[in-house]
């Protein structure tokens, strides 16, 4: 990077700081640390919550993902409007009027605190569990492009989220999740228009459009029913609509935002303009991903994006075979690309079938040759299932975007994974020191201590992050795992919330046996089936509500107000 | 520690009464599902 890149890149860092501890002035009390005296206006409300969803995960991977398979991601979102609504008509307005500061909270009053104290432990595990792979993200990025270790860089960037985060608290978080959001829709139009820029002369944006297309890249809409398919329409609208009330009903890294807000109207608005706002936002940032695939029709891509691993397998005898394929097979699908668009500006319609055929069949060839490639890296020793699917927008941003804006997206990456790790540590902090440590250790102790608690709690959990971090390098795609992670929970936790607000007969102990259950089953699925994962909430929810209901109606049916 | 202030609920800024906002987020949903799929149709 080159000494302008380092400026703008350090400069939005400290103004995002300086920017989130300068507006929490004043979190001198627990009311305000954890929820910002409930004071908080929706749109500051609306662009956190898309932020603290919006891991540096979500621009790293998810244009990666464009990248090799198309659109499809995008289907993913299409049940959040639903899940949106839903929760503004009934857990929104419950929340806000049972005066609670986390959600769990709420499951004491319905059910008991064994119920309550289950689904806190659930989310510490899956929050937990993630917010080291949020931290992790970045450290690929500087350690692509500095060689810096990864470790150095999760240390840096969990310093500095744990200083802001214990010091401000949810108004540091959420005014600093404001600006990066700000900065980050900024970034991206500004990476899409150069991106578009830089394709040849010849080919215009509608003719990147139609190779896009060709490639399978644009496709955004999967209409077939597969239960083995993670991205069609069907588990986008009903796995994702399960998957996001969970996430925004029963997650306190979500429910928490929502909760600072001034009226039950902000926090409605807060959640509906992500509703609206959130599908075009993925699909801009997919879209990034099939034009940078474009520009690599006509510019040779390195046979693998993660300069590290490409520099170790060259030493090998059976590279060079494999590079000279490969330079091949690029000449061959560039060629076919721009024979396709020749055919296409002629109108020749049978010519362009047959041109479409060899260039895709050129697509697979250079698919092909790149998984020997990356073969070639778990037979020297690398990392088994090999992918770099996370390094291609970086090894992009790097070697073709003008001087600036490289230490612009960089500094959008490390907002996002500053934003979204903030929020989990801010969440994780507030259910330790509300649902376990007030409620089991220090029932009756001055606001001050409980303060102390709260920072004291985000220094350890920013703390565990930073140690937990490396787990991500095992995990492939990062936005997959990320999902895949919170679905191994989540429908139990709706499945409660579910039973808590619609299913009046049923008591704590139904419940918690329900939960228990419900976890057992999402874990056999995931260890013994191929169902996919944004199934396991929809799975996780029913056998936690069946499970609760056979205890009440059938088990014990007599007894069901103490069940 | 002291509890939670009560917060007030109000009508939506806009459309009246927050059935229509709902509503007016699913149909918002059907067109873009209907968009991104003619989208898709149009360029594969």
């Amino acid at each position: 990077m080159s000494t302008i890149d380092w400026i703008v890149l350090f400069a939005t860092l400290v103004s995002i700081v300086a920017y989130g501890l300068y507006r929490s002035r004043g979190s001198d009390t627990v009311d305000r640390f954890l929820l910002a005296g409930k004071t908080m206006p929706w749109y500051a409300m609306a662009l956190s919550i898309m932020a603290t969803q919006a891991s540096a995960v979500t621009f790293i991977s998810t244009t990666g993902q464009s990248y090799v398979d198309g659109m499809r991601f995008v289907q993913f979102y299409f049940g959040l409007p639903i899940a949106m609504v839903i929760l503004c008509a009934t857990v929104v307005p419950a929340f806000h009027r049972a005066k609670v500061f986390t959600a769990y909270e709420y499951l004491e009053q319905r059910f008991d605190s064994k119920t309550r104290a289950l689904a806190s432990v659930i989310f510490l595990c899956q929050r937990g569990l993630s917010a080291g792979l949020t931290l992790y993200a970045p450290a690929i990025v500087l350690s692509a492009i500095l060689g810096w270790p990864d470790r150095v860089t999760i240390l840096l960037m969990g310093i500095t989220v744990i200083t802001y985060t214990s010091l401000g608290g949810v108004k540091a978080v959420t005014w600093s999740d404001v600006q990066q959001m700000c900065i980050i829709f900024f970034g991206l139009i500004a990476a899409l228009v150069v991106i578009i820029r830089l394709l040849p002369q010849a080919v215009s944006f509608p003719d990147a459009l139609y190779l896009a297309g060709a490639a399978g890249r644009l496709n955004a809409v999967t209409t077939r029913f597969d239960w083995n398919d993670r991205f069609t329409l069907w588990s986008g609208l009903i796995g994702g609509t399960f998957l996001f009330l969970s996430y925004f009903g029963c997650d306190q890294s979500q429910v928490q935002r929502y909760l600072t807000g001034s009226s039950i109207a902000q926090s409605r608005l807060g959640l509906l303009f992500n509703a609206v706002a959130k599908i075009p936002m993925q699909f801009f940032i997919l879209f990034i991903g099939a034009m940078v695939f474009v520009f690599h029709l006509f510019v040779q891509p390195p046979i693998l994006f993660e300069a590290a691993e490409a520099g170790r397998i060259q030493a090998s005898r059976a590279y060079r075979p494999i590079d000279d394929q490969y330079s091949q097979a690029f000449q061959r699908r560039r060629q076919a690309a721009m024979d396709l668009l020749a055919a296409h500006h002629a109108r020749d319609t049978a010519g362009e079938r047959q041109r479409v055929d060899e260039y895709r069949s050129a697509q697979r060839d250079l698919d092909d040759v790149r998984t020997q490639a990356a073969m070639l890296v778990e037979d020297t020793g690398g990392e088994r299932g090999y992918s770099d699917t996370n390094y291609i927008f970086l090894s992009f941003v790097t070697r073709y975007l003008p001087v600036g804006l490289v230490g612009l997206i960089i500094a959008v990456i490390f907002a996002a994974t500053m934003s979204a790790s903030a929020g989990e540590i801010n969440s994780l902090a507030t259910v330790t020191m509300v649902d376990l440590y007030r409620r089991y250790f220090r029932r009756s102790a001055p606001d001050h201590h409980y303060l102390m608690a709260s920072r004291w709690a985000t220094v350890f959990w920013g703390a565990y992050a930073i140690a937990s971090a490396g787990l991500g390098r095992k995990l492939g795609s990062l936005i997959v795992a990320v999902n895949v992670m919170g679905s191994l929970f989540y429908g139990s936790l709706l499945g409660v919330f579910v039973l808590a607000f619609f299913f009046r007969r049923v008591g704590g102990t139904a419940a918690f046996l329900g939960m228990l259950a419900g976890e057992a089953v999402v874990f056999w699925a995931f260890f013994f089936t191929g169902i996919s994962f944004l199934w396991y909430n929809v799975i996780g929810c029913a056998v936690v509500i069946l499970t609760a209901f056979v205890i009440t109606y059938w088990i014990a049916p007599g007894r069901r107000a103490e069940v | 520690m002291p509890g939670l202030r009560e917060v007030p609920d109000e009508p939506p800024p806009f459309l009246g009464t927050w059935k229509n906002v709902y509503g007016a987020v699913l149909i918002y949903l059907v067109l873009i599902i209907a968009a991104a799929y003619a989208f898709t149709q149009a360029l594969e």
